[in-house]
């Protein structure tokens, strides 16, 4: 099959689960009595709040408006009343305003609506303008506000809508449900993005096990500017948008052989949908739809979870067990273990992955680095984990960025997942990038 | 919904892929078991003896060397298997078991231990016996499928250190295949030297048990094919052109690849994953050199057999090597 070399180098085969009828069921989350709503929930400036303790607010009102351009609204997930706006850390040694929300029992909880948007009618401005009065951010795990990164390609100019429809993590199975139970939303999102950026076909990327339910959506589909489907071998982590970009660009979409990366623009699978879903109904951004995964679930699978709602209490609706030994904010490659369950669930999240675990089955003890260049091959920007990794333990980071790159790893996880001394890599090179963002800011501070 | 337990705080990646040290060494000794249980057959007690010794050593001399390091990463007991069947037969066994110390000693922890040494520990090893003890390392071969191998040691493996030589054991036999060669006496039958039943180090002898072996290896990825196929290769192409020029000085290809330590040293000790270059394009450079050393050595040195000087001159390029393929970063400039 010529053009299905991938255009980066390295990466790692991943067991991924095969999919089943139950990956395309998504069950609604009920509110839990409390929702807590940081401000900040996304890259750029926090919104500023409108209400105060004791407004009662319908679901979908504007909570927090979006002052400066960086920032995008917060709407009130669940009709009820607001208790307070309490602080909490940002965990950058700053705090954060937290809107507290308890939800009225018995309430209908039906969406607040406003304008309904048509891509065929609405001019493109207009489009922009609605997309980021939604609230949405980039749902694939960056979470960037999505008007930003749209108004930064158009002003840029891009050749190339990319839908983003790889998984990305063992277990997550959010692309099978979207292609599934939100087709309509898909293109009509896409064609939203589309007429924004001057474009008229998206491409629709995927990885092979979720080729046919993508074919079956286009299918029933009377569209006339469908996406294109590019299907591509399954690869970790073929999904980072950078690396997304260079293997298309590398092996050509359907009509156009070969372009530069940089003429493309990327949005996650979960971002079209939702952009579809809001604009064309003239809802707000109020729940998002996240995987519930990992053995120490007994009802794991596709949640729709209002914004706010605590770790814990949307785990224990997924049949949490009693002892839980790790719970991971985002899936088991690149997810960060988290401390406490009472954090909310914020915008951008993809899933939650809690473990079972057995309290004596540890990781084996990391051994010496052998030099034996697993890492080096795995490694999908061609870094050099082995050296970095032997630069940590000398506590050498200034060396590790001049020499090795060191903020360009992404903490993608395939060197330490393939190390056979079981060295923690990604920890160690976290804590090195931590320590140099630190040391640079101190510096620039001595400077100024 | 409070966890019963404290929540464990573990970095990410929270899967791995499976592979382990222990157990690529684990994988490496099933691999030479085949060539092991045949040296057994072919040389008998001295060659069990010479195995034996060699492991006990190493893991003796291990413990001695790092007291708190872990024997079960399996790590030591191959540098003595891996010594043990490089070394010849009736070679006496405390030269085998000093041998070993050294190897483990010096080759090993003097380098700060796993992941450390620049030469392979056993080749370490081994290089002191020949230069320490020459005439014994030149004269312990043993024909293959001697009678009464099984029944007696030969006196020479009993010999006690700083004595003068015991009698010659009657099945001794002055030279190897390459020796002979050497000395102009002659080739053994290619069939005898692919099936290994000639005089040689006790591992050595049966080139497709080792390519048996070393394909295992391959196939469950515990060693870097890229390494024995272009080892092997070059010394494949260049013994044909130098036979093609000179049947009568070089040997032809087969015999080249079948003879002496070649298929264990590219397969076993070449591969090392520490000793060889980190990157895929090294592993060519690396195997192509050694390759090149090998047919150097053999055919234009005093030197009858040149694997082992071949494979320490290829580790010592290994850090080279590194900076010359050092992988470049994929450009930036991509929007995320």
């Amino acid at each position: 099959m010529i053009g299905q070399r991938p255009a980066f180098p390295g990466g790692i085969k991943l067991a991924m689960p095969p999919r089943v009828d139950a990956d395309t069921v998504v069950r609604q989350m009920p509110f839990a009595p409390l929702l807590r709503l940081p401000l900040k929930q996304h890259a750029g400036a926090a919104p500023v709040a409108v209400v105060r303790a004791g407004d009662e607010v319908l679901r979908g009102q504007l909570l927090a408006r979006a002052e400066a351009d960086t920032a995008v609204p917060l709407h009130a997930p669940a009709s009820g009343r607001v208790l307070g706006i309490g602080k909490q850390s940002d965990g950058a040694g700053g705090t954060v305003g937290v809107i507290e929300l308890a939800p009225l029992p018995g309430d209908t909880q039906e969406p607040t609506r406003g304008r309904a948007f048509d891509p065929d009618r609405d001019d493109a401005d207009e489009l922009l303008a609605a997309i980021r009065e939604t609230g949405i951010v980039g749902l694939g795990g960056q979470g960037e506000p999505t008007h930003l990164r749209l108004a930064r390609a158009r002003q840029r100019g891009t050749r190339f809508l990319v839908i983003n429809g790889i998984e990305g993590e063992p277990g997550f199975a959010r692309v099978p449900a979207l292609l599934a139970r939100h087709g309509a939303d898909v293109l009509i999102g896409a064609r939203c993005l589309g007429k924004v950026l001057g474009l008229r076909q998206p491409v629709l990327a995927l990885e092979e096990p979720d080729a046919a339910a993508a074919r079956a959506m286009l299918a029933e589909s009377s569209d006339r500017t469908l996406p294109i489907l590019e299907v591509l071998p399954p690869r970790y982590p073929q999904g980072a948008a950078e690396l997304l970009l260079r293997t298309l660009a590398g092996r050509g979409i359907e009509g156009c052989p070969a372009f530069s990366a940089d003429q493309a623009v990327v949005f996650s699978l979960a971002t079209v949908a939702e952009i579809g879903r809001l604009l064309r109904h003239g809802l707000t951004m109020t729940d998002q739809l996240i995987t519930l995964a990992g053995d120490g679930l007994r009802e794991a699978g596709n949640y729709r979870v209002p914004l706010g709602t605590p770790v814990g209490f949307a785990l224990a609706q997924a049949g949490a067990l009693a002892e839980l030994d790790r719970v991971l904010v985002g899936g088991p490659m690149r997810g960060r273990a988290l401390g406490s369950l009472d954090r909310p669930m914020v915008k951008g999240a993809t899933g939650f992955v809690a473990l079972a675990g057995n309290q004596q089955a540890r990781l084996p003890e990391a051994m010496a680095c052998i030099r034996c260049g697993d890492c080096v091959a795995a490694c999908p920007l061609q870094l050099h984990p082995a050296e970095m990794g032997l630069l940590a333990r000398r506590g050498e980071v200034q060396a590790m960025v001049d020499h090795w790159h060191l903020e360009r790893c992404f903490e993608c996880g395939c060197c330490a997942y393939v190390c056979p001394s079981h060295i923690p890599l990604v920890q160690m090179f976290a804590s090195a990038k931590g320590q140099w963002r630190r040391a640079q800011a101190s510096a620039a501070e001595g400077a100024a | 919904m409070p966890s019963a337990r404290p929540l464990r705080l573990v970095a990410a990646p929270h899967l791995h892929g499976g592979s382990a040290v222990p157990q690529w060494m684990l994988h490496t000794v099933i691999a030479l078991l085949p060539v092991t249980l045949l040296a057994v057959v072919l040389f008998g007690l001295a060659a069990l003896a010479t195995i034996v010794v060699a492991v006990l050593a190493c893991l003796l001399a291990e413990r001695a060397c790092a007291p708190r390091s872990r024997l079960d990463d399996g790590s030591a007991m191959l540098t003595g298997l891996l010594l043990g069947l490089s070394l010849p037969p009736a070679l006496p066994l405390w030269m085998v078991a000093v041998g070993a110390f050294i190897a483990i000693g010096v080759g090993k922890h003097l380098f700060g231990g796993l992941g450390g040494p620049v030469f392979h520990p056993a080749l370490v090893g081994r290089v002191f016996l020949q230069a320490a003890f020459p005439t014994a390392m030149a004269q312990a071969w043993v024909a293959p499928l001697a009678s009464g191998r099984v029944s007696e040691l030969p006196a020479t493996s009993l010999a006690l250190p700083l004595l003068s030589p015991a009698a010659p054991y009657e099945a001794m036999s002055g030279a190897t295949p390459l020796t002979a060669l050497k000395a102009g006496e002659g080739s053994a039958a290619l069939a005898d030297l692919w099936l290994g039943l000639v005089a040689g180090s006790v591992g050595e002898t049966s080139a497709v048990l080792l390519l048996l072996g070393g394909l295992y290896l391959a196939f469950k990825r515990v060693i870097d094919w890229r390494i024995p196929t272009a080892l092997l290769g070059t010394v494949a192409v260049l013994s044909a052109i130098l036979h093609g020029l000179d049947a009568e000085r070089h040997p032809g290809m087969l015999t080249a690849l079948a003879s002496g330590g070649l298929m264990l040293g590219a397969w076993f000790f070449a591969t090392d994953p520490g000793l060889s270059p980190m990157t895929r394009r090294g592993a060519w450079i690396y195997g192509l050199a050694i390759g090149a050393l090998v047919v150097l050595m053999r055919q234009f040195s005093g030197h009858a057999e040149g694997v082992v000087y071949a494979l320490l001159l290829g580790s010592a390029l290994t850090p080279h090597i590194d900076r010359w393929t050092r992988p470049r970063p994929l450009p930036e400039g991509v929007e995320r």
